[in-house]
């Protein structure tokens, strides 16, 4: 079937890039394919690993692992859906009965499992698909932000069944609203792009809400494109569900305490610029291309500078009593259910 | 001892008897001659002089006996009934012969709250009953006066001494040691309890104990197991609490960031470990102290973080609206942590913890996962003890103090613990990472095992 075919193509690329394994570099090609979420990339990058490691122990190679992971964190902007993949085949292959006859047997034997485990895993959205469509009603006007595979993957297979209609939002910076907006009118859905400030004024009309995340913390609180916080908070308000689809490698065993406590939290997100005069002047001359124009009620609208994005965070975190349900390929579960999972699985 | 007791408790019924009590004036009637609700209200006054009598001591059978042949319906014991003057001048005598009595404040506050007579309440022990290990007797002495207090520490304290109880205890012959010690062991530990009500610590590692003597090899030389079970008591002490703090201060450390300002109430070990890691590791934080009376744990605290040169800012719980909105996070111990998520601690934390909650300060709790209790307690009021009394106003300026025995209608009450409700509980750090109270129920599966 195409899942299985999936990850062949992205496995095989990376073999004649050069002798010196660079896992970061093999952990971009397997990116590539748009259907592999980045926990997934980051455990087939871990398998390639062990694949061309010569360690000779448990010990060696765990410390490999744990090193790739290192270098894999540091070389991306946004390590936390990452991390979750690295933590979940690290633990894997720490607790993997060791019942192989030499050690090379035990490697192979945890590529195989690896790589067995993302096959499998690309299943893992038309499962929760499945399982959410038990929620979607007819006619239910759906709220969603910005684009995630596993949403869309929903709403598609909802629609085939079932009259949705859906509120997107933009979902700036990156705009990617517009791209879930664009792949849900293909398919025949009818969808209205929103305002990331216009999610109070649209609630009312809304159903439910249904977003995607980065991953899913020890809390039971979620981690997603920034605006899913503002989003379940106005959701509580208007007593809508708020509902979240995670795969369960998605899952992370990562415990904020506030917005702040993130890995990708770093001192120049919400930072003042040092002195107010010097942006006022600069601001104008650095922004690019759109708004050019000096006097200011003539021209359109005007946009936020690159340096200007650059004091925002990516993604911010949901608290677990805004969320109604997460869906997942382990089941339907509460915020706490997600949390007593989490706290079992890595028990050993 | 017991003379004082019995003289007390002669002492005690006598003057209600010449004081004219409104029933007493009323000329005494047969049984047959009294109504139904008078036969009771008899039957009722009767039996709370009994239990009376048996609360003020066991030497004291004599005086429920003398009540009964008496031909007068026994007198009311509650002293509410009586005048206060006639109270206090009772009360004077009383304690003007027995002054140094720690007994005789101990039964007048059972009368007195007698809603909260079921808190333990720390007291020297009872004479030795039995063959007790002097270890355990001192044991004893320092948990009633607060010499040792805090879960952790009378934890250890009562596991070092159960190894000395161990390595001095010999088997009788015809008697194996895995089914004899512990006999032995059962008498020590209700030494130990009478002296203050044993800690859901002790209590996990108690139930441990005797699990690993049941358990311990017949075959075993006595020598052999004694120090097979002091192993075991070590590696206990080891594994699951001094470990376990380590881990917790290192994850906990990890929640303290650059320039933030750590809340913390009255003192706690572990917390005070955190902070003092953190330091360690060069953080730039300061911390506030909250405290309260009676114990002004906080004191110690205070001076610990400030001599290794923490910022600290030290204030009484009655203030705590003042600063909260300052604090990043607030950080405190527990006793014991229970399944449904709450947090049994000093007294004083829920309040602290609720004020966090309203101002979205997230609450951290380090506790090491041996305090992990099953039972769910849904208020402070089921089981708690008292501080020791009479601390609440050992204020410096002597006009303050005020006498508790010339106060016949007030008593001090001191709880010793309350209950932080899961909701105001951000986390909890414990040595199986952090977790949210609601996963607290989790932590058995967590330590791949159903019984802790």
């Amino acid at each position: 079937m195409e899942v299985a075919s999936v990850p062949e193509p992205a496995v095989t690329t990376d073999d004649g890039s050069s002798n010196q394994f660079d896992i970061f570099a093999t952990y971009q090609s397997i990116l590539k394919n748009e259907e592999i979420s980045t926990p997934l990339a980051a455990i087939l990058a871990l398998t390639k690993l062990i694949e061309k490691s010569n360690a000779g122990t448990m010990f060696e190679l765990v410390k490999a692992l744990n090193d790739g992971a290192e270098i894999l964190k540091k070389r991306t902007t946004n390590p936390i859906s990452l991390n979750a993949g690295c933590e979940l085949f690290i633990a894997f292959a720490y607790l993997f009965p060791h019942d192989a006859d030499s050690f090379s047997d035990l490697k192979t034997e945890l590529v195989k499992q690896g790589q067995r485990y993302a096959t499998e895993a690309l299943t893992y959205r038309d499962k929760i698909a499945k399982l959410a469509l038990g929620f979607i009603k007819d006619d239910s006007v759906i709220l969603t932000h910005s684009y995630s595979r596993v949403v869309m993957k929903t709403l598609l297979r909802a629609h085939e069944r079932k009259r949705i209609s859906v509120y997107v939002t933009e979902a700036r910076p990156r705009g990617l609203g517009l791209r879930t907006y664009d792949e849900l009118t293909a398919a025949g859905i009818p969808c209205t792009v929103v305002l990331d400030s216009a999610v109070s004024y649209v609630m009312d009309q809304v159903d439910f809400v249904l977003v995607g995340s980065e991953a899913v913390v020890e809390s039971g609180g979620l981690i997603n494109a920034v605006g899913s916080n503002q989003i379940a908070i106005i959701a509580k308000a208007a007593n809508k569900p708020f509902y979240a689809l995670a795969e369960s490698y998605k899952f992370h065993r990562l415990f904020p305490l506030s917005q702040y406590d993130l890995p990708t939290h770093n001192p120049s997100i919400l930072a003042f610029p040092l002195s107010s005069t010097a942006t006022t002047v600069s601001s104008p001359t650095s922004s690019s291309g759109s708004t050019d124009g000096k006097t200011l009620p003539s021209e359109g609208p005007r946009f936020m500078t690159q340096e200007q994005v650059a004091c925002n965070p990516d993604v911010d975190y949901t608290r677990p009593d805004l969320i109604s349900l997460v869906f997942s390929d382990v089941g339907s579960l509460t915020p706490e259910g997600v949390s007593q999972y989490l706290v079992g699985m890595f028990a050993g | 001892m017991t003379e004082t007791i019995t003289i007390k408790t002669i002492a005690s019924p006598l003057p209600i008897q010449s004081n004219g009590e409104p029933s007493g004036s009323q000329p005494p009637k047969s049984q047959k001659n009294m109504t139904k609700a008078e036969r009771r209200e008899q039957q009722e006054r009767q039996r709370a002089a009994k239990t009376a009598a048996k609360a003020a001591g066991p030497s004291a059978k004599l005086a429920p006996a003398a009540g009964a042949s008496n031909p007068k319906p026994a007198p009311a014991p509650i002293p509410a009934t009586n005048t206060p003057a006639k109270r206090s001048e009772r009360r004077g005598t009383v304690s003007g012969r027995e002054a140094p009595n720690v007994f005789g404040d101990d039964s007048g506050k059972a009368r007195g709250l007698r809603i909260f007579s079921h808190f333990g309440l720390p007291k020297p022990p009872s004479q030795a009953k039995g063959d007790i290990h002097p270890a355990i007797i001192r044991l004893g002495l320092q948990f009633s006066e607060f010499k040792i207090s805090g879960a952790n520490a009378r934890c250890i304290a009562t596991l070092t001494a159960f190894k000395t109880v161990i390595q001095d205890y010999i088997t009788p012959p015809n008697n194996t040691l895995s089914r004899h010690l512990m006999t032995y062991l059962s008498p020590q530990i209700t030494h130990l309890v009478s002296a203050r009500p044993m800690s859901v610590t002790m209590g996990n590692a108690i139930r441990q104990l005797k699990l690993e003597i049941s358990g311990s090899d017949i075959d075993l030389p006595e020598q052999d197991a004694k120090d097979a079970l002091c192993l075991k008591i070590d590696n206990y002490i080891r594994d699951r609490i001094i470990i376990a703090d380590q881990v917790i201060q290192e994850i906990a450390g990890s929640k303290i960031k650059n320039g933030d300002v750590i809340l913390t109430y009255a003192r706690s070990s572990v917390v005070e470990k955190v902070l003092l890691r953190a330091h360690a590791e060069g953080k730039q934080f300061s911390v506030i102290v909250v405290d309260s009376r009676p114990m002004l744990e906080g004191k110690k605290l205070l001076s610990v973080l400030a001599s290794v040169g923490i910022q600290c800012t030290y204030l009484l719980l009655s203030a705590i609206g003042c600063v909260i909105t300052e604090a990043s996070t607030v950080f405190v111990g527990a006793h014991s942590l229970h399944s449904n998520g709450a947090v049994f601690s000093r007294a004083g934390t829920a309040m602290v913890a609720m004020m966090a909650k309203m101002h979205s300060v997230p609450v951290v709790v380090c506790c090491e996962t041996y305090k992990f209790s099953e039972t769910v307690p849904l208020d402070s009021f089921i089981k708690n003890e008292l501080a020791p009394a009479g601390d609440l106003f050992s204020s410096t300026r002597s006009k303050d103090t005020l006498s508790l025995s010339a106060q016949p209608n007030f008593e001090i009450l001191n709880p010793l613990y309350d209950l932080t409700p899961p909701s105001t509980i951000t986390a909890v750090v414990t040595e199986v990472g952090v977790i949210p109270p609601s996963s607290i129920s989790s932590i058995p599966l967590a330590l791949g095992r159903t019984m802790l």
